[in-house]
């Protein structure tokens, strides 16, 4: 347009191009850009607000629950100081209190969890979206649902009264066999004699971490699920199209794909075995030792701690819970956040979809 | 139109009909609504009686609700004022021994009503031979013992001694404690003091609790316990199959539901006694109740429980009280307090005759007597005059002597130290017997304790074929004779020893051959397979 408007005063003629074309160049006039104005309606504007309003309002409840436990957690964090994490006793009204034994208990429960519950979810995963028909699919699908809708007292009282029966069978063969390696030890198990008290492998982090797998299973399940429902159809029947088998096809096409995924819905439901409360809390027989042992009666979780002794801590004892509390709420969320980080980097799909 | 009128007509009638229907059954529910619902917290020990109390009062309208978390959680919760009312097997801990926080309820605001008594029993799960026993003794140096963690075989020497009709097997013993505040606990730990104090301070140490814990509602553990939550927790984890060798302290209630045997406990007298209603009874009346008016009246001192000397006492017998409040505080009003009276009332006077058959022990006279003057001081008590005479208690008689103490039956002679113990079971499994020997290859093996052991055996036979005890039962206080019941043929089964082999532990050369063969079959599959494909890949290529 420009060059148009410069050519049209001059001659048509070949001089004259070129001597406009000599001349400097013209300042390019800045075109005013069209202001893009959202005229919202009445309507659009009041969901504007309240979607703003509610997103700001879960971000401030979860400042304010942070904010609440270390107000609640300050008279006892003050007392301790850095002992606080590296004492194993809890005797708060000795004043002789950290969480060193409860936050390794923490840990292995929800590894014990998360090593029985992700193979479990993976398989179950990929038989819904990669094998199963489509007509069970739908209902395997309810099913898994219907797990987690299953209340945890209810898991916790099937895992003491009936599983842990059976559970301290299989505890007893991986002590005798898997023993000499120091977290598979039992003290004053005695595998050689036949006659051996099962005593000594009930209430341990290993049966309470089983039950919590059930737990933690149906959460893991359906994220990955939901990834590899999004592997691109066009690469799998590609790779079938090669020759592929069934099985060349998950581990070529689908795994990839569906890293992140699975890496999130693992750790997803990391988070939820960690702060997994009742059925931990009837199963684990309370102890504060600072051990490694998952197959040895005793051991104890944060949340496991606090439900059993909130009710009945003095003005101090609440604060020292408090202070657990905290210490929970902080790794809950980094572990949160990472798991959201990445299964949103694997739902972008971008580097497989070219 | 008529079709449509006739549906009309039959609707109409329906309604009617349901409308008297729910007339007729919400009416009495309108009379009873005055109650309010009121809501208690604390022991678990006394917990089998107060949900039968709460079953039975249903019927007037009186809605109770109950929160079995262990007495120092029902305390603190009474302090917070969140429940109307705490039950707890101590009274307030204004100088805790073992160092926790002190609780100090306000002076006058509260009353101690004793509300049913009871023992403290061990509950067990032990086997012979595949054969449950239920007819386990100890003395109370060795119920210490197992709970200090001093005993930790039940082959133990000491143990053996106590039962020479058993030949304890070599099984772990697995002391089972209440994880959270407990008054059982208190009380338990209470008596150790008293009777073994050197072996529970040593324990105190052992345990970290430096330098001793004293009276305590925490039970301290060490490695080899196991902790539960509630009476219902300890008897929950000793039944199953698995915990055999499994031991806790529960109220007896617990074990008579869960049908298990508790051990008998040797008392001063000699003899090995469980905590039947009768046995609790008489050894109560040594209990000294603090009369003294004041915050602590009707509290109790044990010591006189302790060093009784009737053949029938159980040393760990104590009471169980509901705390109530005196005055209007935090969730608690007169309309409440109305309730809690009722409450009180029934549980007081018509319950006590059902506690018995619960596993809990009766009120004697003079703690009801008290218990009703305890109720007026409820704010809001629609006071009730009761002839006590009138409760049907098992334990009145004209004369005011505690009848249920005096017609108590006396233990067997088999029951007495140094005899082969009674073939009879006890606590829930009083109708299984447990086959006894007399002796024969248990304990020291030389020849003067053999003699003994056999003396004892025909003096226990006879005395269990002649002696036919006489049973009261509690209720109807009509005394049968029951004839002990001979355990003659199951003897045979108990002449069988449990031998201790030698086992191999984990990895041995079977072990070692048996991976050896799986590696030969794998590799008899696979090897000729990936031989002959190398081998054609060679030829193949040029």
């Amino acid at each position: 347009m420009t060059v148009v408007e410069e050519l049209a005063p001059g001659a048509p003629g070949p001089g004259a191009l070129t001597k406009v074309r000599q001349g400097p160049p013209p300042e390019p006039r800045a075109p005013e850009p069209r202001r893009i104005s959202n005229n919202r309606v009445k309507g659009d504007r009041v969901f504007l607000g309240s979607s703003y309003l509610s997103g700001l309002v879960v971000l401030f409840i979860m400042v304010a629950v942070g904010v609440f436990l270390t107000f609640e957690a300050l008279d006892a964090l003050r007392a301790q100081g850095a002992s606080f994490l590296t004492t194993s006793e809890w005797e708060t009204d000795r004043g002789k209190f950290g969480i060193a034994s409860i936050m390794l208990g923490t840990g292995l429960v929800a590894l014990v969890a998360v090593g029985v519950a992700m193979p479990i979810a993976m398989g179950t995963s990929l038989f819904i979206t990669n094998i199963a028909p489509a007509k069970v699919r739908g209902f395997l699908v309810g099913m898994v649902d219907l797990m987690a809708a299953v209340p945890s007292i209810v898991y916790g009282l099937w895992g003491a009264y009936f599983f842990q029966g059976m559970a301290v069978n299989v505890a007893r063969w991986i002590n005798t066999w898997l023993g000499w390696m120091p977290w598979f030890s039992v003290n004053g198990a005695d595998p050689s004699n036949p006659n051996g008290s099962l005593t000594v492998y009930t209430a341990s982090i290993f049966v309470a971490g089983v039950v919590v797998a059930l737990m933690v299973m149906p959460i893991q399940t359906s994220v990955m699920r939901e990834v590899f429902s999004q592997v691109p159809i066009g690469e799998r029947e590609g790779a079938y199209a090669l020759g592929g088998t069934r099985w060349g096809v998950i581990r070529i096409v689908s795994l990839p794909f569906a890293r992140g995924g699975i890496i999130g819905g693992t750790m997803l439901g990391l988070g939820r075995a960690l702060g997994e409360t009742i059925a931990v809390a009837l199963i684990l027989s309370a102890s504060f030792d600072l051990k490694f042992r998952i197959l040895e009666s005793g051991g104890n979780t944060v949340s496991k701690l606090i439900a059993d002794q909130y009710s009945e801590a003095s003005g101090f004892g609440l604060s020292a819970l408090f202070a657990a509390g905290l210490a929970l709420f902080a790794i809950t969320l980094i572990v949160n956040f990472t798991a959201s980080w990445f299964v949103a980097r694997s739902r972008s799909g971008a580097e497989s979809d070219g | 139109m008529t079709p449509r009128r006739a549906r009309l007509a039959t609707l109409a009638a329906a309604i009617t009909a349901v409308g008297a229907i729910l007339l007729l059954t919400l009416h009495p529910a309108g009379a009873q609504a005055s109650y309010t619902r009121i809501s208690g917290e604390g022991s678990s020990w006394s917990a089998g009686f107060m949900d039968a109390m709460r079953v039975n009062v249903k019927q007037f309208g009186i809605t109770v609700d109950y929160n079995p978390s262990g007495s120092t959680s029902g305390r603190k919760n009474f302090l917070n004022g969140t429940v109307d009312f705490a039950a707890s097997d101590i009274p307030f801990q204004f100088q805790p021994e073992d160092g926790s926080a002190p609780e100090n309820p306000a002076a006058g605001s509260y009353a101690y009503m004793p509300i049913t008594a009871g023992g403290t029993s061990f509950i067990y799960n032990l086997k012979i031979n595949g054969q449950r026993v239920t007819n386990l003794r100890l003395s109370g140096e060795n119920v210490t013992k197992i709970f200090t963690g001093v005993i930790t075989n039940w082959n133990d020497p000491a143990i053996q001694a106590d039962n020479p009709g058993l030949k304890m097997p070599d099984k772990k013993v697995v002391p089972v404690v209440r994880s959270e505040g407990s008054g059982s606990t208190a009380q338990f730990s209470l008596w150790m003091i008293k009777q073994h104090g050197a072996l529970w301070n040593d324990y105190c140490q052992r345990s970290g609790r430096a330098p001793k814990c004293g009276e305590t509602s925490f039970y301290p553990t060490i490695p080899g316990m196991i902790a539960q939550s509630g009476d219902l927790g300890i008897t929950g984890y000793v039944t199953q199959g698995f915990a055999e060798g499994a031991i806790g302290y529960v109220n007896y209630s617990y074990a008579i539901g869960a049908g298990f045997p508790v051990a008998k406990v040797l008392n001063n007298a000699g003899y090995y006694t469980e905590p039947t209603p009768q046995n609790v009874a008489v050894s109560l009346l040594q209990a000294r109740i603090n009369t003294a008016p004041g915050d602590d009246y009707l509290t109790q001192n044990l010591d006189g429980v302790y060093s009784d000397a009737d053949p029938r006492n159980y040393q760990l017998s104590s009471y169980s009280y509901l705390i109530l409040p005196t005055k209007v505080q935090g969730q608690f009003n007169e309309a409440k307090g109305r309730t809690l009276s009722a409450f009180s009332y029934y549980a007081m006077c018509q319950g006590q005759n059902q506690s018995a058959s619960l596993g809990y022990s009766p009120m004697p006279i003079n703690l009801v007597s008290a218990s009703f003057d305890q109720i007026k001081k409820i704010p809001g008590a629609e006071v009730q005059n009761i002839n006590v005479a009138s409760c049907n208690n098992p334990t009145f008689s004209p004369d005011g002597k505690n009848l249920l103490a005096e017609t108590a039956p006396f233990p067997s002679e088999c029951d007495k130290i140094g005899q082969t113990q009674c073939a009879k079971g006890s606590g829930g499994a009083a109708d299984q017997d447990t086959p006894v020997s007399g002796g024969g290859d248990g304990g020291g093996g030389d020849g003067s304790s053999g003699a003994a052991a056999t003396g004892s055996t025909t003096e226990a036979t006879t005395a269990g074929n002649t002696t036919s005890a006489t049973v009261c039962d509690p209720d109807t206080g009509e005394c049968t004779v029951a004839n002990g019941s001979s355990g003659k043929a199951s003897t045979e089964l108990a002449s069988a020893s449990p031998t201790t082999l030698q086992g191999d532990s984990g990895w041995g050369s079977a072990q070692t051959l048996a991976v050896l063969i799986g590696a030969l079959v794998l590799a008899l599959v696979f090897v000729p397979a990936v031989m002959w494909r190398n081998l054609s890949n060679k030829q193949g290529a040029p």
